[in-house]
């Protein structure tokens, strides 16, 4: 019935040394990502990453200035989006305002020539797989954005794709909606087994729905790994701050033993962490990344021993299972996630004197030194 | 900001009541005294009688309207001025879709597209007479196009059809009016999302499917608009059909003329009424079709 993409084929997508230049500046550079067949793949980034671009060049909107792509075992650059077996849901949904939500969703049917009568039927089929069938004679205007959006993505199924990509689903949609819609697109995918491949800025909808979290910051990838593996081991500073609930510091290596490495603070304090693949030399400078929530605090200042830092509080905010404490450490700002127990034992406020103390196995070694580029995303409030 | 139902409210409601009535004044002085007055004063002298040497005379006759309506020469007329209308129509609106499509999908520089823009306003640079004038050496016997033809020897004879013919009026009618259709398909195409071309791409549309599908129904109040545009302007042509056809074509509007010549207000007015009659009804078939206040409203 359907020529292209039916005898579940493989959905793994692979890039190799794409580029894509606009004008004179590169939006993507040497991109390399290997997304395995049935996983659900998040990009990851703050907007002007470049991870649209990625999008829709998989998708066959955009063509690389250099490089390929392949899906499954097919170099698909210069193919139209039916032929590489993709579905594009765009941001903005992208119903057709002059059709009905039937004919919006039987779209695909009509250009490939399927008859009237059968493509209503199919139509209306998976209408009522995302409970919307009840709608079919409406215009796209008439519906809420959260059915907008089921009809884009029944919209994007009925062509029976091996990948699915998703372009910033739930930006449109309220708090509520979207995290109902999130559990949804998960066990869909799951049902599905095909790949989704999923652009988002925000962290935790990547964390939380992704197989394989894609880091991107201008025009290049930063980190592609397993949700916990890139919040709990970003292996840069800018993954580190970008994905939150990290605290970055920088100090200089002084000295490496076979398991630990030792880092002489500026403000005097020392850092033990636990060696890893990371590149440590002695004397040379070196980040490192120490968990929010994996952090001590008692009051007082003069930090004694090893991994510990002290300084001012800056600011407290409630955060429900637990309190956020905003450390001034000369000048920097340290943040430590207190639970909430742990906190009204001993509450600290606003110019109170606290250190800050951890454990070794919570301290990670970055491959590159801190810059403070990205800044940190919580700190300006997202939403 | 609570309102209640108090006097104070009371007083300002009919403050914006008489707010609303001042701002609909202007518009109503305007179009009742340039507008409603003149079109009121043609119909009652429409049902005048015309009288040789005396001129107008007030009465209550249909004679003017049965002259007409019994005349050939003024079903003639009416035949050729709709043939024209048809034929321009269907050529300004092949043009200006396409013209519009180039410019708002394919050009990707606005500046150029502004720029191209204004080159379709090149034939409102000059006056009407310059422009029909400078057909000639074009369309002409000795004309560039017929040199060319001949030198090139694809002709042996100057082709006599090119100018002072319906051909002449129809090329001067697509000249002055292609503009009128891009104008407002522009405008319809250019609120179009690109992510909609996109996504019947995405689902298996080839270029052809995208435009019949998706742009052409999108676009439909802009050629609504246009089609009422060129409508119009060719129902109340008669410069253009005179001076490109040598003479030999007339249009309804020139029955009117003829009878102004001779005085013979009554009868014009008759035929003025006759050709606002029928355009208003071409006006409402377009908008039968297409709901342009629910579009422009969109």
């Amino acid at each position: 019935m359907n020529k292209t993409a039916t005898k579940t084929e493989s959905g793994e997508i692979r890039l190799v040394n794409v580029s894509k230049k606009f004008g004179p500046s590169y939006a993507v550079q040497n991109i390399n990502l290997t997304i395995p067949h049935g996983s659900y793949c998040c990009l990851l980034g703050p907007s002007g990453c470049g991870k649209t671009t990625i999008l829709r060049m998989i998708a066959g909107h955009e063509t690389p200035s250099s490089g390929e792509i392949f899906i499954g075992d097919q170099m698909v650059v210069g193919k139209s989006p039916v032929e590489r077996g993709t579905a594009m849901m765009f941001q903005s949904y992208a119903l057709f305002p002059h059709l009905t939500i039937l004919d919006n969703v039987a779209f695909y049917l009509k250009m490939r020539g399927v008859g009237r009568d059968e493509r209503r039927q199919r139509a209306e089929e998976m209408l009522r797989r995302v409970q919307l069938h009840h709608l079919k004679d409406r215009m796209p205007a008439q519906l809420s954005g959260g059915q907008q959006q089921r009809v884009a993505l029944a919209r994007s199924l009925i062509t029976n794709p091996r990948v699915l990509l998703l372009d910033e689903p739930l930006s449109a949609l309220d708090e509520f909606l979207r995290l109902k819609m999130r559990g949804e697109l998960k066990s869909l995918q799951h049902e599905l087994g095909i790949t989704f491949v999923h652009v988002t800025h925000t962290q935790p909808e990547a964390i939380a729905l992704a197989d394989m979290v894609v880091v991107m910051d201008t025009g290049r990838i930063d980190q592609a790994d397993s949700a916990k593996e890139i919040f709990n081991s970003p292996r840069t500073p800018y993954v580190a701050r970008f994905m939150g609930g990290q605290n970055v510091l920088t100090g200089t290596v002084s000295q490496i033993s076979d398991k630990v490495v030792y880092i002489g603070h500026a403000g005097g304090g020392t850092f033990e962490a636990t060696r890893t693949d990371m590149p440590a030399e002695q004397g040379k400078p070196i980040s490192i990344a120490v968990r929010r929530d994996r952090i001590r605090l008692r009051r007082g200042s003069g930090a004694s021993g090893v991994n510990q830092i002290s300084g001012v509080v800056e600011a407290t905010e409630y955060q429900g299972s637990f309190v956020k404490v905003t450390i001034d450490v000369g000048g920097d700002v340290f943040v430590a996630n207190v639970s909430d127990a742990d906190y009204f034992a001993e509450p600290v406020d606003r110019g109170d004197a606290v250190t800050a103390q951890w454990a070794a196995a919570d301290v990670h070694l970055l491959s590159k030194l801190d810059t403070g580029a990205a800044g940190d995303p919580y700190a300006n409030a997202t939403h | 900001m609570a309102s209640l139902p108090t006097a104070d409210t009371q007083s300002s409601n009919k403050t914006s009541l008489l707010m609303t009535y001042l701002q609909v004044t202007p518009l109503t002085v305007v179009l009742t005294f340039f507008f409603l007055i003149p079109v009121a004063l043609v119909v009652a002298v429409s049902f005048f009688r015309y009288q040789m040497l005396v001129g107008l005379v007030p009465d209550f006759v249909l004679t003017n309207y049965i002259d007409l309506i019994k005349n050939p020469t003024t079903w003639t007329l009416y035949l050729s001025t709709l043939k024209f209308t048809l034929i321009v129509l269907v050529i300004t609106f092949v043009l200006g879709f396409w013209i519009a499509y180039f410019l708002v999908f394919h050009v990707r520089n606005l500046l150029v597209a502004i720029g191209l823009f204004l080159i379709c306003t090149v034939p409102f640079w000059t006056s009407n007479i310059i422009r029909m004038i400078s057909w000639r050496p074009v369309l002409g016997k000795e004309g560039l196009i017929n040199s060319a033809l001949l030198k090139a020897g694809a002709i042996d004879q100057p082709i006599e059809w090119l100018l002072y013919s319906d051909f002449s009026v129809v090329v001067a009618y697509v000249h002055l009016f292609t503009l009128f259709m891009i104008v407002p398909i522009f405008n319809s195409m250019a609120r179009i999302d690109k992510s909609l071309l996109e996504a019947a791409v995405d689902a298996g549309a080839s270029r052809w499917g995208v435009v019949w599908n998706v742009v052409l129904p999108l676009s439909k109040t802009g050629i609504a608009l246009g089609a009422l545009f060129v409508v119009t302007l060719v129902m109340g042509d008669f410069f253009v059909v005179t001076v490109m056809s040598g003479g030999l074509s007339g249009s309804a509007t020139s029955g009117i003329f003829n009878d102004l010549q001779f005085l013979n207000y009554p009868r014009a007015a008759a035929n003025a009424v006759i050709l606002l009659i029928i355009v208003l009804l071409i006006a409402a078939a377009i908008f039968r079709v297409v709901d342009v206040r629910k579009e422009l409203v969109r």
